[in-house]
């Protein structure tokens, strides 16, 4: 217990929330078309993206071992409840782990929006990311439009008015 | 330490002499209070670079919690783990680019490229590691190219192959809207094993 305190607090492995505000979304150009995919959740619930056409979804990448993926969810938590009820919908695909260790993780991180499971990395693999987290802005149309690398603060401006403005 | 940061493109362009062209910044380096771990910071030309020492059982530790067998843990952890956190700092505009491929390892003047997720995935196929730890192997190293956007960052480990204790320098390369940059980490330093650290502790 002493040693798992050690690592999370150790500088610049772990950045906190501080260090994500202030980071804008990335427009994508041209808005390519969102690789479709079929997932199960951690309930046991099958989501297919294209179901969500008619939405503004965000999506994002993750795994529990990643710093920065840890340090955005308490906002990404904290934002999905008011964006909800604005029509955005919130998809976090977990790469490469099971729904024993995520079960356990939620415990420290409560997520309430949809944990999919990628069990094998073989969706990630039809999305342009390179590393975790890499977060997704889908609109209406299905078309991916905006990108984020890195984590973010999910109720920072910079980032909460593009996904609003997407969503009228 | 120093880091000479070198902008190519508008030396050649200008027919500037290198002097003219290059500014030496002084790089952030030192140990890390509460781990005595070591690190090195590059904030220049548009790009932060981190890149911090892991000690060989921290990495071991965190390989055979994603499944890896104490054998592979063995070879990772002791294969000279830095992590790895490139950034772009910028709140507007610029655009940075990166690729590992391009970067090299220097060890006693001699130069070879860094050993890159590809060639660590030949040393798990052949010791016959499952495909859930490769996964988290491939996502847990810093990606081998990226754009990265004002706000955007990456975080990653990089494995260098060598044995704890050893020394070498990395010369890393970018692009800043297109322009290519240069830097030199020198005396880049892996962490030492814990049979080290004992003796260290020992001989104080």
């Amino acid at each position: 217990m002493l040693i798992l305190g050690v690592t999370l607090s150790y500088p610049g492995l772990c950045p906190a929330e501080d260090d994500l505000r202030g980071r804008p979304l990335y427009e994508v150009k041209d808005r390519p078309p969102a690789p479709d995919f079929r997932l199960e959740d951690t309930e046991g619930d099958f989501h297919r993206l294209s179901d969500y056409r008619g939405k503004v979804v965000i999506l994002n990448f993750w795994a529990t071992w990643c710093p920065p993926c840890r340090a955005e969810m308490p906002s990404m938590q904290r934002a999905w409840k008011h964006l909800k009820a604005r029509g955005i919908e919130m998809l976090a695909v977990n790469v490469g782990e099971d729904e024993d260790i995520i079960f356990t993780f939620t415990a420290d991180y409560p997520a309430d929006y949809p944990l999919l499971l990628d069990r094998e990395g073989q969706i990630i693999k039809e999305w342009p990311v390179l590393g975790l987290p890499t977060t997704f802005v889908i609109d209406r149309d299905g078309r991916i439009a905006y990108r984020a690398v890195g984590g973010r603060d999910w109720e920072d401006p910079l980032v909460v008015e593009p996904l609003l403005k997407l969503a009228k | 330490m120093e880091i000479a940061i070198l902008d190519l493109t508008r030396a050649c362009a200008m027919g500037a002499s290198l002097f003219a062209a290059s500014a030496v910044a002084s790089p952030d380096t030192g140990t890390r209070e509460n781990t005595g771990l070591k690190y090195w910071q590059w904030d220049e030309g548009g790009i932060s670079v981190l890149i911090e020492q892991r000690l060989p059982d921290q990495t071991r530790a965190f390989f055979l919690a994603r499944g890896f067998t104490s054998e592979a843990a063995n070879v990772i952890g002791d294969g000279c783990v830095f992590k790895m956190d490139v950034r772009n700092p910028a709140a507007t505009g610029s655009v940075i680019e990166y690729d590992l491929t391009q970067w090299q390892v220097i060890v006693d003047d001699e130069r070879e490229p860094m050993m890159l997720k590809d060639q660590w995935d030949e040393k798990w196929r052949a010791m016959d590691l499952p495909s859930p730890p490769r996964i988290a192997f491939r996502w847990a190293l810093l990606p081998i190219r990226q754009k990265l956007n004002p706000g955007d960052y990456n975080w990653g480990m990089s494995a260098f192959g060598f044995p704890a204790g050893a020394r070498f320098d990395l010369e890393f390369t970018w692009l800043q809207n297109g322009e290519r940059r240069s830097g030199t980490f020198r005396d880049l330093e892996c962490a030492p094993d814990v049979e080290s650290l004992e003796t260290r502790e020992a001989e104080l």
